[in-house]
């Protein structure tokens, strides 16, 4: 089917079209020419011989004069008619009943048309096919003076038969030259439409190249222009389009990583001052029991809001380390059962958490960036869903998947596709998050950033079978360090 | 679309080969004529005979009289050995002979033909060799055309004047 598809284009194909058009044109115009003059050569080739015939016969004939004696005898039709026959021709005499014939074993030839002319009184001739070749009959009467003028017809009625094989073979000849020639303007046409339509397709081929390139992302894609035909229009207008996209882009790009490192470097700028506030703000916890009513809560507060403060400024450093591509794995040799307990202990989940972890499933990984991912999911799956959260391990020669479920209401179907979003509230209710709102963001970059040839760590959301939001991480198994690629 | 027009011009080359094929070579004719039949003198006194009903040409060979009446006295002599030996007859009668033949009444060039004969039982084709034989033989002498008449005069009476009716 394919094939078929592929054939058809191509035969509905440019090329095969400008071919077919020249090959046509050159065709028809050597057919008309050729045929042309093949018709009139023929013509003029058969009018001279029979011309020829009749003269030579009537200048013959002439010789017979004056006529002695009627009826002939036999004798006589007979003298005649081996007169009248040499090499190329024979004779028939008839007289009423009476008939001589000159050589060749032809038994009859003449056609009861031209007999019926030449009775009429008058000088005809036919072409005929005798024994399978082409030949002239030519037939008169001989007629008799009278002495007013007039004649009277004597009934002797002379015929001669004359082969046109010789014609036959010129003319034949000339047919043979028509087709050489035709086919070599065939052959000529051909070539000529091959070379134009290379002339015309090699631009349209540039020109296609050229798109794909655009089309992948090479901005910088030009095209030569040569000439000044509707085609190097074309591809001017392309180098056009394709700078004013190169333009465009790179204002965006440069708009878009600006931003990005403003974010980056507010963040450092206030880690500093928070690191300060975080040491008051510690001595203040300290504190918070001994005073009073009020300035207890409100020193709690502070408290509070500058620890989330301080969270949210290392999301955003962590967040810009990824955009700017600095981002490095420090890959260790990981038990992931392990490290998966260790991260759950850790935050004090252990009872809360049902985990399935297979023992002695070993990965390259980065062991930092596992914690964080599996800590994330694990801290939303209590905080939007609801318990019991159920954490399983499985494990392939070439993947290891975390699975991270909850038994709550599960996602929304609109919130899906914007779940690993910056910053993206899910309740649109809910003003103030607890969390900083980049904690997916920074997981399903921490997912991508594991690679090992054409395999990629992935995390993707959706929902479970019962009800409940399913995050599902996938990490390749051996992770090869690419560097900060994005 | 393409397909259409293709199987089109691919027709139309083919009907224009198969035409070209067909009108190659030396192709049959019809008949063509041409002028009037080779013409040339006769030497010899025309008589009129019959074969099969019809009237026909006969050269005699040169007589030293080319009047009429010469030539209608060799019709009266019948047919020769080899001419009765082709088919050829004749209806005159011997008693044609002697005849005379004069210039006629009627329009200059016109002649009367006499003779001892009963003129009203000639047949039809007797009179009309008669008449073309003596119109011939006057053509020689004197100035008689296809259009001359001839009267035939016997012993019973005229019949004619008539025009032969060979042209």
């Amino acid at each position: 089917m394919t094939r078929w598809r592929r054939v058809g284009a191509w035969v509905s194909g440019l090329r095969v079209r400008l071919v077919l058009a020249f090959a046509l044109l050159g065709v028809t115009t050597t057919v008309a020419v050729a045929s042309g003059s093949y018709f009139q050569a023929r013509n003029v080739i058969l009018q001279q011989a029979q011309d020829a015939a009749v003269m030579s016969l009537t200048d013959q004939l002439t010789k017979v004069y004056p006529i002695a004696q009627l009826p002939p005898t036999q004798d006589d039709l007979e003298l005649l008619a081996q007169r009248l026959s040499d090499r190329e021709s024979f004779a028939v005499v008839l007289y009423r009943d009476m008939r001589a014939q000159g050589g060749s074993e032809i038994t009859d030839p003449l056609t009861p048309e031209l007999r019926q002319e030449v009775r009429d009184g008058r000088i005809a001739w036919q072409r005929v096919s005798l024994a399978g070749q082409p030949a002239l009959l030519i037939g008169t009467q001989l007629a008799l003076d009278r002495p007013d003028g007039t004649s009277r017809p004597s009934g002797v009625e002379v015929y001669s038969v004359r082969n046109l094989v010789p014609e036959q073979q010129s003319i034949d000849q000339l047919a043979t030259r028509a087709w050489l020639t035709g086919g070599l303007s065939l052959v000529l046409a051909v070539l000529l439409a091959l070379l134009s339509a290379r002339g015309v397709l090699r631009p349209v081929r540039d020109l296609s190249r050229a798109a794909r390139r655009l089309g992948e992302g090479d901005l910088s894609t030009r095209l030569t222009v040569r000439g000044a035909d509707e085609l190097a229009d074309v591809a001017r207008t392309f180098n056009d389009t394709a700078g004013t996209l190169e333009r465009q882009v790179g204002e965006l790009r440069r708009l878009e990583s600006d931003a990005r490192r403003f974010v980056a470097d507010v963040s450092h700028e206030l880690r500093t001052p928070l690191a300060a506030m975080t040491a008051v703000t510690d001595v203040l916890d300290e504190e918070a029991e001994h005073l009073p009513g009020d300035a207890g809560r409100a020193a709690r507060l502070v408290s509070q809001e500058t620890q989330n403060l301080t969270q949210l400024v290392n999301d955003l450093i962590e967040i810009s380390r990824f955009d700017s591509g600095t981002a490095r794995l420090a890959l260790d040799d990981v038990d992931v059962a392990a490290a998966v307990t260790a991260t759950v202990r850790i935050r004090g989940w252990l009872d809360r958490v049902r985990t399935e972890l297979p023992p002695g499933v070993v990965a390259r990984l980065d062991p930092r960036r596992l914690d964080v991912i599996v800590a994330n999911l694990v801290g939303n799956a209590f905080r939007h869903g609801a318990e019991p959260v159920s954490v399983r391990l499985r494990a392939d020669p070439d993947w290891v998947t975390i699975e991270v479920a909850d038994r709550g209401p599960g996602l929304d179907p609109e919130v899906l596709p914007h779940v690993f979003d910056r910053l993206y509230k899910a309740d649109t209710a809910r003003t103030r998050s607890e969390g900083s709102g980049l904690g997916l963001a920074i997981s399903w970059e921490n997912a991508r950033l594991h690679r090992h040839g054409e395999r990629r760590g992935s995390l993707v959301a959706g929902n479970g079978t019962h009800g409940g939001a399913v995050f599902t991480l996938r990490l390749p198994r051996e992770t090869a360090d690419t560097g900060g690629a994005p | 679309m393409t397909g259409r027009r293709t199987g089109r011009a691919l027709l139309a080359g083919g009907l224009l080969l198969t035409l070209l094929a067909a009108g190659c070579g030396v192709r049959p004719s019809a008949v063509i004529t041409g002028r009037p039949p080779i013409s040339g003198p006769a030497q010899g006194t025309w008589v009129y005979l019959l074969a099969q009903g019809e009237l026909v040409l006969v050269l005699r060979p040169v007589n030293t009289d080319p009047s009429p009446a010469a030539a209608l006295s060799l019709l009266a002599a019948g047919p020769q050995e080899n001419e009765r030996a082709q088919g050829f007859t004749s209806d005159v009668p011997a008693g044609l002979d002697p005849v005379t033949v004069t210039a006629g009444a009627g329009r200059s060039g016109d002649l009367t033909v006499r003779a001892n004969i009963a003129a009203q039982a000639l047949s039809a084709h007797a009179a009309d060799q008669i008449i073309c034989t003596t119109v011939a033989a006057a053509a020689q002498v004197s100035a008689a055309n296809t259009a001359t008449t001839v009267a035939i005069v016997g012993s019973d009476g005229a019949r004619g004047p008539r025009a032969c009716p060979i042209r």
